[in-house]
């Protein structure tokens, strides 16, 4: 009998809880959550211009050849002061280039380094918007593990462009490790795809 | 029906089930098979006690039974009539659309002695959870320790499309959905209280950790530094979570308050650590670490002091999970492109690989300790899987085609 009561007791007590708590704290609707800007449109593998030259060295000297070059392949031959934001916007998101990893490293290659000098030139003179780093890796690492994979990979790429100059200020990083693979593949031609840092900007 | 409302009926569930005893009994007796063999047990085909058939109801009774029952690997669930079983297990029922009746007897055959036997009035809604009542009663009975199978699992699914975090019983029902912001949601973890949940979301653009009130619903947004806030884990007391920031570099486990307050960096290293996992006792963390290359695990004090490597061998060693009596470390092994499960004694003897089909990862014990859940890819998707803390017993408890991962198991309810 006293088990009884004090199950009741008990039953009580917790449907108090909660009809106080619901009274209280209204259940906060999940907000703000939008995911992540999609990628819209064909992100180029490869920057459209190469650079010619590859120093691992500070830029300094604008190359106005190329950058002639690069407005003209943009179809952008337009003054930059009357360009919108959301068209230059969306020429830096086309013209910056991701690059790509070894496995479980985050060590940036001959390649990967060239990109980013390709990419700092672009932040340098063409686009002063704020641009978001964002590492990924392949799905064989743990989910966990991953995650501070792709937050290293995005912080040294993203080192790397300021050390070539590039305002810390425009320069924020993001981890998805495993989550976001680019080709949804299991063999070795889609991880190598999906060991990146991409850039996405921000808006 | 609102959140609210939901949220209402999760813990009326959880409460209106009164036991009355059918049958005084003090002392929990120990049934023994002779041999050393299982119990046989049969489950008689539940009958009503008043009122019509439902056979419906009848066969959901008896299969929650036989699951919960044999999964535990004390008793071996044999059909009814076999003529050598050592138990039997009558149940009635009387159910109106609202109200439920359950009652049943454990008799032992060869001398007609009742074991245990109860009545439970219940909202008709309940039925299942008043189904794992008794089988924990059952399992209460014969060994003096209550199981788990009123417990919750939390759990990532991609039903939507997108990693979200949800609710079921241990057994693959009930399944509820807890977020729905269409980001990606990872890692929850129970308080000890089994009333909190956090977890980390990109529902804010940045992968922060969350705790929500599972019986209120308010959520707060307990880190949200610079980088990453993942891997989450609830100090057995209940008021502080070890995790992993990057804010100060590279991934570094810190200690702080469940209201979010920072009160110790617990690792120095320019190597990843993270996915602390607690000892029953509080006193140690085992962590994963790859300052010697690749990831390893460690086990520290408490405090962040003497680290020292528990694996010694596999390339990649990663999610550690300390069982509750502290006696085994569950984690994870790659090989090549698979992981597998492995359990470990805390320092460091007896390492043994306990899964060995598909991949196998997020081992999480139940909170008695007889069970590991983990999510398999053995069958195709990722699903939940449960099983003997010895490995045996390797059962899919996912019943939907969605992939489920990431387990977390709460105490019982």
């Amino acid at each position: 009998m006293s088990r009884n009561f004090s199950g009741v007791l008990t039953a009580l007590a917790m449907t108090m809880l909660v009809f106080s708590g619901c009274a209280k704290d209204q259940v906060k609707p999940d907000q703000g959550m939008t995911q992540p800007p999609a990628k819209s449109g064909p992100v180029a593998e490869q920057p459209a211009v190469k650079p010619e030259i590859k120093p691992a060295a500070p830029v300094a000297e604008p190359l106005k050849e190329q950058q002639v070059k690069d407005d003209v392949s943009a179809g952008l031959a337009r003054p930059a002061a009357q360009e919108s934001d959301s068209q230059s916007a969306e020429a830096a998101r086309r013209a910056l280039a991701r690059i790509y990893f070894d496995f479980d490293s985050y060590a940036l290659s001959q390649t990967a380094r060239d990109t980013l000098y390709t990419n700092a030139e672009y932040l340098l003179k063409k686009y002063k918007g704020k641009v978001r780093l964002e590492g990924h890796c392949d799905e064989r690492g743990s989910d966990e593990y991953n995650l501070a994979l792709g937050e290293n990979r995005a912080k040294t790429a993203m080192n790397y462009l300021i050390t070539l100059g590039v305002p810390t200020e425009q320069l924020s990083i993001v981890s998805y490790g495993k989550e976001r693979p680019l080709d949804p593949g299991h063999d070795e031609n889609a991880w190598a795809k999906n060991r990146r840092v991409e850039f996405d900007v921000v808006k | 029906m609102t959140a609210c409302a939901r949220i209402t009926c999760l813990v009326l569930l959880l409460v209106t089930i009164v036991p009355s005893m059918l049958f005084s009994q003090n002392d929990y007796l120990r049934v023994t098979a002779p041999g050393n063999r299982q119990l046989r047990l049969a489950i008689a085909l539940p009958t009503p006690s008043a009122g019509s058939q439902d056979p419906k109801m009848a066969g959901e009774i008896s299969d929650l039974l036989a699951f919960d029952l044999d999964m535990t690997g004390i008793f071996q669930v044999v059909p009814q009539g076999v003529p050598d079983a050592d138990l039997v297990l009558k149940t009635s029922y009387s159910a109106s659309a609202e109200k439920l009746i359950l009652e049943y007897r454990l008799v032992e055959v060869q001398t007609g002695r009742e074991v245990v036997a109860k009545r439970y009035s219940a909202a008709r809604q309940d039925l299942r959870r008043t189904g794992h009542t008794f089988a924990d009663d059952i399992v209460f009975s014969m060994t003096g320790e209550r199981s788990c199978f009123t417990s919750k699992l939390a759990f990532v699914s991609t039903a939507t499309g997108n990693k979200e975090i949800y609710l079921m019983d241990w057994d693959g029902f009930n399944v509820r959905r807890l977020t729905s912001n269409g980001s990606i949601n990872l890692n929850p973890d129970f308080s000890p209280s089994g009333r909190e949940l956090i977890y980390t979301s990109y529902k804010r653009g940045n992968p922060d950790l969350y705790r929500r009130e599972l019986f209120t619903g308010s959520e707060a947004r307990i880190s949200s530094s610079s980088g990453i806030n993942i891997t989450g884990a609830y100090a057995p007391d209940g008021n502080r979570i070890a995790l992993a920031m990057s804010k100060d570099g590279n991934s570094e486990i810190y200690l702080i308050s469940k209201e979010g307050k920072q009160l110790a960096r617990l690792t120095r290293n320019p190597a990843i650590d993270l996915s602390p996992a607690w000892s029953p006792d509080g006193r140690y963390i085992a962590f994963v670490s790859d300052r010697l290359g690749k990831p390893q695990l460690f086990v520290m004090d408490a405090d962040g002091s003497t680290p020292r490597r528990l694996t010694t061998s596999g390339a990649y060693n990663v999610s550690p999970r300390w069982s509750p009596k502290g006696d085994k470390i569950a984690y994870c092994r790659q090989y090549g492109a698979r992981f597998q499960i492995h359990l470990i004694n805390p320092d460091g003897s007896e390492d043994r690989q306990v899964t060995f089909d598909g991949s196998n990862e997020h081992p999480r014990w139940s909170p008695d300790g007889r069970f590991i859940v983990f999510s398999s890819k053995r069958g195709g998707a990722e699903a939940l899987y449960v099983m003997r803390a010895d490995g045996s017993a390797q059962t899919k408890i996912s019943r939907t085609g969605s992939a489920q991962s990431h387990p977390a198991w709460s105490t019982r309810f």
